[in-house]
């Protein structure tokens, strides 16, 4: 029991060492992120699931949106030395195969990764037992990696768009973040609520009742 | 207001992703799913000089660790202060109208698909957040791999997962 609460406690240390931001900032980080997703409510079973099953488009509208605006923001930062490029390379057995799955499992799970402890910071219990799941996974990939690095493949580089357009690199990262803003907007606004939260949502009440009626 | 609109929570989204970005931030992506292997190593106490995974995801699992922990506790206060949806529940609305009334169903469901989504995001090297918002804002081409992937397979699974035609 003590070797677990050292190797808790480790983890701070760990954080601290890596010049990577305080502890505090760190932190404050999360509470941010906890604190968007929920407020937004694109935690939700009904906003992921629902998504998936094409009957809402909270998810997309916010994520090209924000990736929209970031793209252009994280360009002209880079470009002043303000931040850095840390790009993922491209792994095509491990981008297909584990795309492919994570695609299934968010479906069923109504969550990913990010969202699911904030759902379960909200009581969600059947979240709680697929973080269990999760953490099994993760156990699992560190013990047989040796398997998967076969299935993930050769690292073919960490290609990025404006590598593809030399000579235009600022129009074409203008181009980039302007057409994805304008997909978050021309996505039509589908939504799947969650009868249980209705009673908080006097506007989205409203909304339905408009909806009814036209 | 009890919920942000889609747009409010994107531009917030966004700001906090260049901060995170930022030198005068963490100097790194905002990512969400290094944490999970990571936590494991920790509490199966296995040794990362012995397994090479662990090795490398040391720095960036503990760094996700403490942010995801920041989460629990944003989205708690949230949940409790503002949304005022805290409540302890085991099946979700939607999953009754669409799937079953089955809590024996809906939590096996949700500890296979918990399982196989770590396993996926970490052969794919992120996730919702690593990938789809810190990736694709770097346009990176990977990101975009895996964004259209993700998206292809979860509405496939949608359609035939759950039953949604009009009834």
């Amino acid at each position: 029991m003590q070797d677990l609460i050292d190797r808790l406690l480790n983890i701070f240390h760990v954080v601290e060492t890596q010049n990577h931001g305080s502890l505090m900032l760190v932190f404050m980080i999360g509470i941010l992120f906890g604190g968007i997703i929920q407020y937004s409510r694109v935690d939700k079973f009904e906003k992921i699931a629902g998504f998936a099953m094409l009957k809402d488009t909270i998810v997309p509208k916010m994520l090209f949106l924000a990736i929209g605006i970031a793209s252009i923001g994280l360009y002209f930062m880079i470009k002043a030395g303000y931040a850095h490029y840390h790009v993922k390379p491209i792994i095509l057995g491990g981008l297909i195969v584990g795309g492919t799955l994570f695609g299934i499992s968010m479906a069923i799970l109504g969550k990913c990764p990010g969202t699911g402890p904030i759902s379960i910071a909200e009581g969600r219990i059947d979240v709680l037992v697929g973080a269990i799941g999760g953490l099994l996974g993760g156990l699992v990939f560190d013990i047989k990696y040796d398997f998967f690095k076969k299935i993930i493949g050769e690292n073919i580089g960490k290609t990025t768009i404006t590598d593809l357009f030399k000579g235009h690199e600022d129009l074409t990262i203008l181009i980039f973040g302007i057409a994805l803003i304008a997909i978050s907007i021309l996505i039509p606004k589908l939504e799947e609520f969650d009868e249980a939260d209705l009673a908080q949502l006097e506007e989205d009440i409203k909304d339905i009742q408009n909806a009814k009626l036209a | 207001m009890r919920r942000l609109p889609w747009w409010a929570g994107g531009i917030l989204m966004a700001m906090l992703l260049l901060g995170t970005f930022s030198i005068f931030g963490a100097n790194r992506p905002l990512g969400a799913s290094t944490y999970v292997p990571y936590f494991a190593g920790v509490l199966f106490d296995l040794d990362p000089q012995k397994y090479e995974y662990l090795k490398k995801i040391e720095n960036p699992g503990a760094w996700e660790g403490v942010m995801l922990l920041g989460a629990l506790f944003g989205g708690f206060i949230t949940s409790v202060f503002i949304t005022k949806s805290f409540r302890i529940s085991l099946i979700p609305t939607a999953w009754k109208k669409y799937k079953n009334n089955s809590v024996t169903s809906r939590l096996l469901w949700s500890f296979f698909a918990g399982f196989f989504m770590i396993i996926g995001a970490r052969m794919a090297g992120g996730c919702t957040s690593g990938h789809f918002l810190s990736g694709m804002s770097q346009g990176a081409i990977s990101s975009m791999i895996f964004g259209a992937v993700v998206i292809i397979s979860l509405v496939i699974t949608g359609r035939i997962f759950y039953k949604t035609g009009d009834k």
